[in-house]
């Protein structure tokens, strides 16, 4: 097998999801943070082709397919939802919109 | 004579079922002419099934002594198996033999009288719709306890009348006392229903079986059982047909309207625990004590009720007392093992009865419902047709002959004395000591209410009706036939010479061969009870026409009758008083702080947990993250931690 091993892929990927989920945690733009969503998203599909590559098994891109579709819909809804916040003059930080305070 | 049979059975059902689907479509009028037309129609069957039970029995002479082997003038009909569990197998079907037919003839004929004169006598009730709705259901559900083919079946007709009558007596349900009445006819009703249950599971677990053919046929209970299932039956009876010491429901049904007490209260239902007894006397048969307890009770009831009759002054009660009096009679009749004796008696005590109770009728309706009859005087003079047959009635009714009360009631007393033994003179001299009460009481209501001259009150309430001024025809056609039959209805046998109506129930419910009389017993008794009786008359003459005797102030004795001898109130300290005491400590104790605090307790606990757990809930996304990135990444750390 030619190319860095897998624990690389794996290392890169857990990176990916790693930021991703830090900008999620830290960032106040929604835009910003569907965008760190994106990343783990994909940070996720890596480790699945990493694992399908590992394993010469073909399930794990079907699943990174998969997830691909789901992050496109996701994306779609999510910034429907932005526009949206932006069409009512709302402020575009996640902080302020807290409806759903207990 | 099946079909006939089965139409008696659903022309009445068939008609509830119109008036209560067609409501305010049908006009008052179509909805009483519908009852009457289909009680009319169950007449015709019955007929019918009488011709067909008439026909098979002349030929065939033979006697057939044990019951299994189906005699020729029986027959089982069934229209489908309806619950079947193992073995145990109900059918719906019916029993046609001579003590059914017999039964269904006075039902749906003398009830058909009686839904007649409803039409006259509820005309212009707010709710006549509903009336007659009931009535029809009524005329039904006895008629299914009479024909009923198993004892199931005779099980439901038996709920089935006492619910029809808890709907009659609360008919005027705007009245409290009328609700009252009928939830205590209905809670006593249902204490004998439950007796009667218990009986029949007995037999459900000897014989697996609920027919007429294995139960009433088979002998295999031992004497314990065979006491236990005679004396459910026994309190089904007594509760039915208002017997100590279940009688107290019956004088309080008379709030119902008065053709119901006529049909339910007087000429069927309440005849109905002779008519179970004459059914079952195979099982009473093989419990003579518990038979002979009957007998007893009925001799009690008859006494008891005579007397309190003497005191009522509401012109209903007093023939509701007289009820209970001649019930006695037919248990005294039915409990020493002269059924048919006792059935005769529930033939003629139905014509006499309604008759007494539709005369009474109509005049309460002529008095714009009164019905005391110290204010009554003189009713006679304005409404001499209601007299006449009024007196015809309670002739019948104190057994004067011809009328018919003599011919059936004295073969009663006769035939306790021909059972030689100490109680049997005991039973007789009960009866003699009831037809001296029973001319007491029925003709002091006599003279109380018709002869003379008319009291104040009759001049000025009274008002004519219809085209003869006593009533329309349809309260007075009714009337008139029951006076006619109440009159020769007797003439169908006198025991001494002939007894057509005895042979024609002989294979269904033979007498008891220790209940035969001897001629001269037979004569002897008659002599005794109509002495007895016109003792009873004299005696009424001279207190309440003539004024020569005193009535003799005994303020005890009177207390005691006019109180009923405190059956209720007995019961209400018996029964009610601890219940209602027992509910408030339960109330007081459980109900209070576990149920109703339990709840709010309950609700509390839940809003404080609510309260901890909203803390949690900011509003901010990345607080809800965060909680899942670190459940995500604990979840990881205990997976690696496990392995």
């Amino acid at each position: 097998m030619s190319g860095p091993g897998t624990t690389w892929y794996l290392v890169l990927a857990a990176f990916l999801f790693g930021i991703g989920a830090l900008g999620v945690l830290i960032r106040r733009n929604p835009l910003i943070v569907l965008l760190s969503l994106e990343l783990m998203l994909n940070g996720g599909n890596l480790a699945l082709i990493a694992f399908s590559r590992h394993f010469a098994n073909g399930t794990g891109q079907i699943f990174g397919l998969a997830v691909m579709a789901v992050a496109a819909s996701e994306v779609c809804v999510g910034l429907g939802l932005v526009v949206a916040i932006n069409r009512k003059k709302l402020a575009l930080d996640v902080d302020r919109l807290s409806e759903l305070r207990g | 004579m099946t079909y006939g049979a089965w139409l008696c059975l659903v022309a009445p059902l068939a008609a509830t079922i119109l008036i209560l689907l067609g409501g305010t479509k049908l006009t008052r009028r179509a909805a009483a002419w519908i009852a009457t037309t289909s009680v009319f129609v169950a007449f015709g069957g019955a007929v019918w099934a009488f011709l067909g039970v008439h026909a098979y029995q002349r030929p065939h002479t033979l006697t057939c002594t044990s019951f299994p082997d189906l005699c020729p003038p029986q027959r089982l009909t069934t229209a489908w198996t309806w619950l079947a569990s193992g073995h145990f197998k109900v059918g719906l079907e019916l029993f046609v033999d001579p003590l059914s037919t017999v039964m269904m003839l006075i039902v749906s004929g003398v009830g058909g009288l009686i839904v007649l004169y409803s039409i006259g006598y509820m005309d212009g009730d707010d709710e006549e719709r509903r009336y007659f709705a009931y009535i029809a259901f009524f005329v039904f559900s006895m008629l299914m306890l009479v024909e009923g083919g198993n004892l199931l079946m005779l099980l439901i007709g038996w709920g089935l009348v006492g619910l029809s009558s808890y709907l009659l007596i609360g008919f005027w349900h705007e009245r409290p006392s009328a609700v009252r009445a009928a939830k205590k006819a209905f809670v006593m009703n249902a204490f004998g229903d439950a007796t009667m249950a218990l009986a029949l599971f007995v037999l459900i677990a000897h014989y697996h079986s609920l027919s007429f053919g294995v139960v009433l046929g088979g002998s295999g209970l031992s004497q314990t059982t065979a006491n236990w299932v005679a004396l459910g039956l026994l309190g089904g009876a007594a509760a039915k047909s208002a017997q100590i010491p279940l009688q107290t429901w019956l004088p309080d049904a008379m709030e119902g309207p008065t053709p119901v007490s006529a049909l339910i209260h007087a000429a069927t239902m309440v005849t109905a625990g002779v008519y179970l007894i004459a059914r079952t006397h195979l099982i009473f048969e093989q419990a003579r004590t518990i038979e002979l307890i009957a007998a007893g009770t009925g001799a009690l009831t008859l006494l008891v009720a005579g007397l309190i009759a003497l005191v009522q002054t509401d012109i209903k009660r007093v023939i509701a007392y007289s009820t209970m009096s001649q019930i006695g009679y037919m248990f005294l009749g039915a409990g020493v093992g002269a059924y048919s004796n006792g059935m005769f008696h529930l033939m003629t005590h139905a014509f006499f009865k309604a008759l007494l109770f539709m005369t009474a009728g109509l005049a309460i309706h002529a008095l714009s419902g009164e019905q005391d009859i110290r204010k009554m005087r003189g009713l006679g003079k304005v409404m001499p047709f209601t007299k006449w047959c009024f007196l015809a009635g309670a002739l019948a009714l104190v057994g004067i002959p011809p009328f018919s009360g003599f011919f059936s009631k004295d073969s009663i007393v006769a035939a306790t004395a021909a059972l030689g033994t100490w109680y049997g003179w005991v039973f007789w001299l009960c009866g003699i000591a009831g037809a001296l009460l029973t001319g007491l009481y029925t003709f002091r209501l006599w003279f109380l209410v018709f002869p003379g001259e008319p009291s104040a009150f009759v001049e000025e309430h009274h008002h004519r009706h219809g085209r003869w001024g006593e009533g329309p025809w349809t309260m007075l056609l009714p009337v008139g036939v029951l006076a006619v039959l109440a009159t020769v209805g007797g003439w169908l046998q006198w025991s001494p010479l002939w007894h057509p109506f005895t042979n024609w129930l002989r294979y269904a419910a033979p007498t008891l061969a220790a209940a035969e009389p001897s001629s001269r017993l037979e004569y002897v008794t008659s002599a005794a009870t109509v002495i007895a009786g016109l003792v009873g008359i004299a005696i009424a003459w001279a207190i309440y026409s003539e004024k020569r005797l005193a009535i003799p102030q005994l303020p005890a004795v009177q207390r005691a009758l006019e109180n009923k001898f405190y059956f209720d109130a007995a019961y209400d300290r018996l029964f009610y008083a601890p219940a209602s005491a027992l509910a408030v400590v339960l109330r007081r104790e459980i109900e209070e702080p576990v149920i109703l605090q339990g709840g709010t307790d309950l609700g509390q606990t839940a809003l404080d947990a609510g309260g901890l757990v909203r803390r949690i809930q900011t509003g901010l996304l990345r607080t809800y993250v965060f909680f899942l990135a670190a459940g995500a990444a604990a979840l990881v750390l205990a997976f690696l931690i496990a392995k």
